[in-house]
């Protein structure tokens, strides 16, 4: 007993030595301008007493912004969603070998793009006079004069839905390829159709991974400045055009802290209900 | 419901090149219990895949009521299937996974609730109806996955290996369960097991599978009683092996002193339980010998009871496994396994003495 209790002093002092340069990082790239953004945002960037004025200020001048960027983002979270389902669906319980594969090759090429270049293809593709719509022109889908840009809300959706669906697609695919396979084939031999098999039997075991997925895209949405800066740079407009304008234009960055701080709020709620619904999962 | 019959014809099924059953020929009577029954990598679960549609032939038919289903989809094929691993769905309440099936077929709620509570009280889960199944225990699960597959009355139940996975004592009493829901509701099953006693205490029939051929098909006094093959005999607990020359005249066996073996003189059995050889060999002359070691006794002198080939040898070993003692003896250079419950010590002289019943005599390159 004295020899083990000898040996935790030193095994203490390593451990912490291991994740003390972690432990910095964290603190000091992290928690410190964290903490700073919240006082700012509280007061005049960080001198002076306490108040709620940038809040105030932010909700007068970006009210339309804020809800703009909820639903453009929840949009997004929701589409990306159902199309990560239906491709990771299709890997899995897909019957012909050679569409899976192609499948399997093709969905995950915008993971490795990043955001910007993204918006710049979507600029190039979404265009009025865009690769969308000379294909549909030409192709006799749509006439000339009905051609019409898509550099609004939508092409944020469809630049946010396109870089992230490989990514949920990714981590949902590879939560169906560890089910084990005979509930699957369970739900066959009872009659169920693959649509019910992927919806009613499929889905609910990898619930936790998609909504990890998704929460995690809702994050990283909520925080790209390029993709609304490059293809809507007009009101109204997301979060990130906000505070990036209040802090580059104005060295305002009490609204521009109240703004991030409302992001978080945003975030946290998200997060709230994930922990919520992985308690209950536990629990149960 | 009421069971039905299913026809296999000449069912040939592989993955990519490789044929893992050859020229299946099978009938299932309507209401039968059949195992099947081999050995790992014998082509039994591809049998059993091939009839639930999760393996399409390569060649063959599969008919079930004389409609050949051999290409249809498993979801087209009416047929209920309990897994090895139950498959139960984990997100579901045991209500829930007994129920989906029912829901598939389009019922009301009320009338799954009346089915879903029938069949829980039957199987004795009346109290866990609304439990999530990771909360069940290994023999709960068992028992719902036997009641989702008996709640969609389809008249064919597959079951692949379900007992496995259970403890000694809870698989012993889901055989009989198993066995007495199958009779009462009349269906059809057709069960996959590598466990020679299951299949025994089971099936009406048991089919023997070898290296994707069927080797026998028979009642299980009939694959017990009467193995048609060296391969049969062995798999179905003969695994002492002697050879000997024999004569055979009038239905009588002749068989010649050797050097460890005494001359006798047996019986040739007519049918099952006469206490007859189980002559499978197709001349006299050299033939190989099989007899388990719970048909044969010992006996410390050299006396031989008559009709009983005897053999002497001496204890090497000796073991208690329960009931009798098992000694490993030596007789000739070969080694042979024999249950007795009379104490010996190793190194005593022995006679191993196998009557004319326990013997099965088959030809040496059978």
């Amino acid at each position: 007993m004295s020899g083990q209790s000898m040996s935790v002093g030193p095994g203490r002092m390593g451990a912490i030595l291991l994740v003390a340069p972690a432990l910095l990082m964290i603190g000091f790239l992290f928690v410190y301008p964290f903490g700073y953004s919240v006082v700012s945002a509280f007061t005049d960037n960080g001198e002076g007493s306490w108040h709620i004025a940038n809040f105030t200020k932010a909700i007068e001048f970006y009210s339309k912004d804020i809800l703009f960027t909820i639903v453009i983002v929840s949009l997004s979270t929701v589409v990306i969603g159902v199309l990560a389902v239906a491709i990771a669906g299709y890997l899995t319980l897909g019957e012909n070998p050679t569409a899976v594969a192609v499948l399997k090759w093709l969905y995950r090429w915008p993971l490795f793009i990043p955001f910007i270049v993204s918006a710049q293809l979507m600029r190039t593709f979404l265009a009025k006079n865009g690769m969308m719509n000379n294909i549909l022109t030409s192709s006799g889908i749509i006439e000339p004069l009905a051609a019409q840009s898509y550099l609004d809300w939508r092409g944020i959706v469809i630049t946010f839905v396109w870089k992230q669906t490989p990514f949920v697609a990714l981590l949902v695919a590879g939560a169906m390829a560890s089910i084990d396979r005979t509930t699957i084939d369970a739900g066959r031999i009872f009659g169920a159709s693959r649509l019910r098999i992927l919806i009613e039997l499929v889905v609910p075991q990898i619930a936790t991974t998609l909504m990890v997925g998704l929460i995690l895209s809702y994050v990283v949405m909520l925080s790209v400045l390029s993709v609304p800066l490059m293809i809507n740079a007009q009101s109204p407009t997301m979060l990130t055009v906000d505070m990036a304008w209040r802090i580059n234009s104005y060295g305002d960055y009490g609204v521009a802290n109240a703004l991030g701080i409302m992001s978080y709020l945003f975030t946290g709620v998200v997060a709230w209900f994930y922990l919520r619904q992985s308690l209950k999962d536990k629990g149960a | 419901m009421v069971g039905v019959g299913i026809e296999i014809e000449k069912l040939c099924v592989g993955y990519d090149k490789t044929r893992v059953l050859h020229d299946i020929d099978l009938e299932i009577n309507s209401s039968e219990f059949v195992a099947l029954l081999g050995s790992s990598g014998c082509g039994k679960t591809t049998l059993l895949k091939s009839l639930s549609g999760f393996i399409k032939p390569m060649s063959g038919q599969i008919r079930v009521n004389g409609n050949d289903v051999a290409q249809l989809p498993p979801e087209q094929r009416n047929m209920a299937m309990v897994f090895q691993s139950y498959a139960l769905w984990p997100h579901m309440t045991v209500r829930q996974n007994m129920g989906y099936g029912l829901k598939l077929r389009g019922m009301s709620k009320e009338q799954i609730n009346r089915k879903v509570d029938e069949l829980l009280t039957l199987l004795g889960l009346a109290d866990f109806g609304d439990r999530k199944v990771p909360n069940l225990s290994g023999g709960q699960r068992q028992r719902v996955a036997l009641g989702r597959a008996l709640a969609v009355d389809s008249p064919i139940l597959l079951l692949d290996e379900p007992l496995s996975n259970l403890d000694a004592r809870i698989r012993l009493s889901m055989r009989h369960e198993i066995r007495s829901l199958q009779q009462r509701m009349g269906l059809t099953a057709v069960h996959v097991t590598h466990d020679r006693e299951e299949a025994m205490v089971m099936a009406d029939r048991i089919v023997i599978l070898n290296g994707g051929h069927i080797a026998q098909v028979g009642t299980p006094l009939e694959v017990y009683e009467q193995p048609k093959s060296n391969f049969v005999a062995t798999f179905m607990g003969a695994e002492n092996e002697i050879a000997l020359n024999v004569e055979r005249a009038n239905g009588t066996l002749s068989i010649a002193r050797q050097e460890a073996v005494k001359a006798a003189s047996l019986s040739v059995s007519n049918e099952i339980g006469d206490g007859g050889v189980n002559w499978q060999a197709s001349a006299a002359g050299s033939v190989r010998g099989r007899f388990r070691s719970s048909a044969a006794h010992l006996r410390a002198d050299e006396a031989v009871p008559e009709g009983h080939l005897a053999l002497a040898g001496r204890v090497t070993q000796l073991s208690y496994p329960g009931g009798v003692f098992r000694y490993e003896i030596e007789s000739a250079g070969q080694l042979y396994m024999i249950d007795d419950p009379c104490r010996y010590a190793v190194g005593d002289v022995v006679t191993i003495c196998v009557p004319a019943g326990g013997l099965h005599l088959y030809s040496e390159a059978a």
